[in-house]
């Protein structure tokens, strides 16, 4: 198991965010987080990464507490935001050197090459982010945070506001590193991003986990008579709010 | 640890290399003290009698006042901003680098700032008045301030839930002590009372340390509080930097 969510319960402001959520995640395996807005997904994100504490619970990366940030723990986690996290005073390039060398990627340059070409940042590198389009700036921040080669990647929402165009590219990214054998947890609206990348989706509604399981398992468990779409599953978990599965 | 320091340096330097370049971003920090050293300097002249001439009196002074508020304020607004709007705090917090070695990086920067624009008033000093002005102490002062208040900026920054917190503490801490820490006038012209407060607040120190010419004494004691401060304030800022919650 690479990651172990365990009754985490996290609130702010007196107000409940995630209420005993728990999850696993097998290395290797793409799970789509899927739920209304609010639904506490990019929370639950944030906890998984380190960058904020949960009330109660424990999240468990290879054994390691998010909670405690240890060194070996931010090795093993890579985080790509829904919002532009560039350096704004940099060019893409600068930023993923500075990226390399936080982590003390000994060769940083040669590294940075190496993502470029494989996430396919071409020339564009040398622009400041403002510069870039939405597609390519999320494009350039897999890529950053493929960098230290983390063994699992947090995305939320990486294709969200994208052209069609753009999302085949993020997907394909998304194939390559399941392709690398590279565990990945993704938020998303989209019914068919998750249908075509995920091996398993939660469904988290008012921070609680109401499904885990495959996407024809939802569809097959909301309608066992009639084949409904996962929009429609979606939809039904959403305003009913049940716990199935 | 200090591989990190070397990263969160290099990653704040470019930063400031590219800042640089927009003349109002290096100007507008150096407007107040420059305004200050230029006005009461031609306004007021030899017309205040203090031991060495009143114009390199507070030409040293205005350096202190432009060494805090360089190294305060412009690391504050970084930190604050890469919260945020920029939300770049968390590649620091994410990354495998000890939380010391964040405000190491950050505050060192933010050191080089503040100097930078200190050695703009220097010369400014020289050009309009024809004074040297910095003393071996003097410049160990400088350092030790820039140091000491571009942690606390990180502090205060990463600690604001807002810009208007920010004024906050400018106009609770940093204001009173541009006025009272004898950078416009000796701390000795004060009421006792408030004396007694006042000299051991940082600004104090520093511009003890800018009129002494050797560490003997009254000045080596200034220089060992600043260093003091300087890891007080060091060690509260790595607290919060561990302590920061991305929400």
């Amino acid at each position: 198991m690479s990651v172990l969510v365990e009754q985490v319960t996290c609130s702010r402001h007196g107000q409940v965010i995630l209420r005993n959520v728990s999850l696993e995640m097998k290395t290797g395996e793409v799970m789509g987080l899927l739920g209304p807005n609010g639904a506490g997904k990019t929370t639950l994100i944030r906890l998984m990464a380190g960058l904020a504490r949960p009330d109660a619970g424990h999240i468990r990366v290879f054994g390691e507490d998010a909670a405690r940030r240890s060194v070996k723990f931010r090795r093993l986690i890579g985080l790509v935001p829904q919002e532009n996290t560039f350096e704004s005073e940099l060019t893409i390039e600068q930023s993923m050197l500075c990226t390399a060398k936080l982590y003390g990627i000994v060769d940083a340059r040669t590294r940075v090459e190496e993502v470029c070409r494989q996430f396919q940042i071409g020339s564009w590198r040398k622009k400041y982010p403002e510069k870039l389009s939405g597609g390519m700036k999320r494009r350039a921040m897999i890529a950053r945070a493929m960098l230290p080669s983390p063994d699992v990647l947090l995305l939320d929402e990486p294709s969200v506001g994208l052209d069609p165009d753009m999302r085949q590219d993020i997907w394909q990214a998304v194939r390559n590193l399941k392709a690398a054998g590279k565990t990945v947890l993704l938020t998303t609206h989209y019914m068919e991003e998750a249908e075509e990348l995920c091996d398993r989706i939660a469904f988290l509604r008012a921070g609680q986990v109401l499904y885990t399981g495959t996407t024809t398992g939802i569809r097959q468990q909301i309608s066992p008579e009639q084949e409904i779409s996962l929009e429609d599953a979606f939809l039904a978990l959403a305003l009913e709010g049940r716990r199935i599965g | 640890m200090m591989a990190g320091v070397q990263a969160v340096f290099y990653r704040e330097m470019l930063m400031l290399i590219r800042r640089i370049g927009g003349l109002g971003y290096l100007f507008s920090g150096l407007l107040f003290p420059m305004i200050y050293l230029l006005a009461f300097g031609w306004g007021l002249g030899d017309s205040v009698a203090v031991a060495g001439g009143y114009i390199a009196y507070l030409a040293k002074g205005m350096l202190a006042v432009t060494v805090m508020m360089n190294a305060f304020q412009q690391t504050a607004l970084s930190v604050s901003a890469a919260r945020f709007y920029y939300r770049t705090f968390a590649v620091l917090r994410l990354s495998p680098i000890h939380d010391g070695a964040i405000v190491l990086g950050i505050a060192l920067a933010g050191t080089v700032r503040a100097l930078l624009a200190a050695a703009v008033v220097f010369v400014a000093a020289k050009l309009f008045f024809g004074i040297a002005i910095v003393t071996g102490p003097g410049l160990l002062g400088l350092v030790l301030t820039a140091f000491a208040f571009a942690a606390f900026g990180v502090a205060v920054g990463l600690s604001i839930k807002g810009q208007e917190q920010f004024s906050i503490v400018i106009n609770f801490f940093i204001t009173p002590m541009t006025f009272f820490c004898g950078s416009f006038f000796p701390i000795t012209n004060l009421p006792s009372v408030v004396q007694q407060i006042v000299r051991f607040l940082p600004l104090s120190l520093t511009n003890q340390l800018l009129q002494a010419t050797s560490l003997v004494g009254e000045a080596g004691i200034a220089a060992f509080a600043l260093v003091f401060f300087m890891m007080v304030i060091y060690l509260y800022s790595t607290y919060r930097v561990h302590n920061y919650s991305e929400f």
